[in-house]
């Protein structure tokens, strides 16, 4: 499959960068590590006229903790949107202070895609996908075109009058559950958005993202809590998920023995990561080997996360539902097992 | 769209090219120098047998933009043997049988060899997950794994074969190679 044909610019730094944003603006897709984007230009599903490439950015590949500026006055992890999957990995600050997004980045496609390719900034803007529209130009030409596609039918759902694709980062999903946060920088400045408010719930345009906007940095703030993610796919690399878990767990601060916060976050099964705010607040005031309590907040994780699933990444519903449940379940007692590790 | 002209730095040699924007590392290794060692599968990142190194590093060449390979030193599968002389990695890979139709060879090689940069002895679970971006539709991996194992044995009959005693329960991976 060739590409389509595009304008390459390199620009050299984010200044330049930001200016040829706001010039070529929806003209223009930006390539950080291209392993979403050139498939899906192959495929013929996006034709860019132009390609801003981030590859002179070095100033956006970073990991560093930061004391100042964290929500709520807390220290935060800052991750530069450039930053390549493979340096999350290898970041002892990451793996200390935020392992769920650790273990989600170790499952990102496969080491030959997380040096120079897979970037975090890259995984968090990843496309939604349903396995009737990611398919070559030839097999979509046999039928007519889905809602993302610009026409008006939906195959994953019978008589849907919108798109039910399916985010399916495992970055995303692991953020959402450390309540991180991003920032998106124009020419003329940046603002700072929660992750959780960044999803339109419309599959054709996912994101909240204006054209002149560029991803530029990721916060995760410093809660003194524990973090796990698990997810399941059919091959271990390559493969998105089917569906995936990421959860977080801190400690109250008058009873450390207990929960005082946890997060509960399902990915793969929407249109974003969904954040279980039920089953999230239930498990407050519980200890951290309440094996009981996980299981309640998994099963409610999946009577609620069930409603948004729809039949479109491979493998049934009722299976993805069921293991939805289990991946909950299993993060969790993995991440009440590291928080009594450390009490 | 106009052709830009690039310098390829691959095993060691410069190449001077004129390529468009679009082309894709692997269109200019095989169309355009010849190259013809690094395969194209699935063209979409995820089979590996187009697998080459940047920087030491095992990369995607069909989702690399050949403008994107610039002042990076390149390494094919071309680039593994010196001369005539088969890298024992190459060499365990033909002792042990682990090509059937040779498809996805270069691909492992370069995963594997990549592997073995930073990790000289690994264990099968090791070798499982570096070679986890690689596919193989002929067979199975127990021979590919058992030859990056043992690619450290320069001998013809790799010792730690032959001295292995068989075990009736163990998975083909770990039987000595007759």
């Amino acid at each position: 499959m060739r590409l389509p044909r595009f304008n390459y610019l390199g620009p050299n730094t984010l200044e330049q960068a930001l200016a040829f944003l706001s010039t070529y603006r929806d003209g223009a897709k930006i390539l950080a590590g291209g392993t979403d984007l050139l498939v899906r230009m192959k495929k013929g599903l996006l034709t860019p006229k132009t390609l801003i490439s981030l590859k002179g950015l070095d100033e956006l590949a970073y990991i560093r903790q930061d004391k100042k500026d964290g929500k709520n006055g807390n220290d935060c992890v800052l991750i530069g949107s450039k930053t390549p999957i493979a340096d999350i990995i290898a970041s002892d600050l990451v793996q200390q202070q935020a392992p769920a997004l650790s273990q989600a980045c170790e499952r990102i496609g496969a080491i030959t895609l997380q040096h120079f390719a897979g970037t975090m900034g890259g995984n968090i803007l990843q496309d939604n996908r349903c396995q009737h529209y990611n398919q070559s130009q030839f097999h979509r030409s046999g039928r007519g075109a889905c809602h993302k596609d610009g026409g008006k039918i939906c195959y994953a759902r019978q008589d849907s009058d919108r798109c039910n694709s399916t985010c399916q980062s495992d970055g995303a999903t692991a953020l959402m559950a450390l309540d991180a946060s991003i920032t998106l920088s124009t020419k003329n400045g940046e603002r700072q958005v929660d992750l959780a408010d960044f999803y339109t719930n419309d599959g054709i345009q996912p994101f909240a993202i204006e054209h002149d906007e560029l991803l530029t940095q990721i916060r995760i703030p410093v809660q003194g809590g524990k973090s796990a993610y698990q997810r399941l796919s059919y091959r271990s690399a390559i493969d998105y998920p089917l569906v995936c878990a990421g959860v977080l767990l801190i400690p109250s601060i008058s009873l450390p023995t207990q929960i005082g916060e946890a997060r509960i976050v399902v990915g793969a099964m929407g249109r974003s990561p969904l954040y279980m705010a039920a089953a999230s607040a239930s498990l407050k005031g519980k200890t951290f080997d309440d094996t009981a309590a996980f299981q309640k907040a998994a099963k409610a994780s999946m009577d609620t996360a069930a409603a948004f699933a729809v039949h479109n990444v491979g493998s049934t519903l009722e299976y993805r539902c069921a293991m939805a449940e289990e991946m909950v379940l299993q993060a969790l007692i993995e991440a009440g097992k590291a928080a009594r590790a450390t009490q | 769209m106009e052709k830009i002209e690039i310098t390829l730095r691959i095993n060691e040699i410069t190449y001077q090219v004129r390529v468009l924007p679009n082309d894709t590392l692997l269109e200019v290794l095989r169309d355009k120098l010849d190259l013809t060692g690094s395969k194209e599968g699935c063209d979409e990142g995820v089979c590996g047998s187009c697998t080459v190194h940047m920087d030491g590093k095992p990369v995607r060449s069909c989702l690399t933009l050949a403008l994107e390979a610039q002042d990076t030193q390149i390494k094919t599968v071309e680039g593994l043997a010196t001369g005539d002389t088969l890298s024992g990695l190459q060499q365990s890979f033909i002792d042990h049988g682990a090509v059937q139709c040779g498809f996805c060879t270069p691909g492992m090689l370069m995963s594997a060899d990549a592997l073995l940069a930073t990790t000289p002895r690994p264990d099968e679970r090791t070798i499982r997950q570096g070679l986890a971006g690689n596919i193989c539709r002929c067979t199975g991996y127990a021979k590919i794994v058992t030859a990056v194992a043992h690619a450290g044995n320069s001998q013809d009959h790799c010792p730690d074969c032959l001295t292995q005693t068989p075990d009736p329960n163990a998975r083909s991976g770990s039987k000595p190679n007759q």
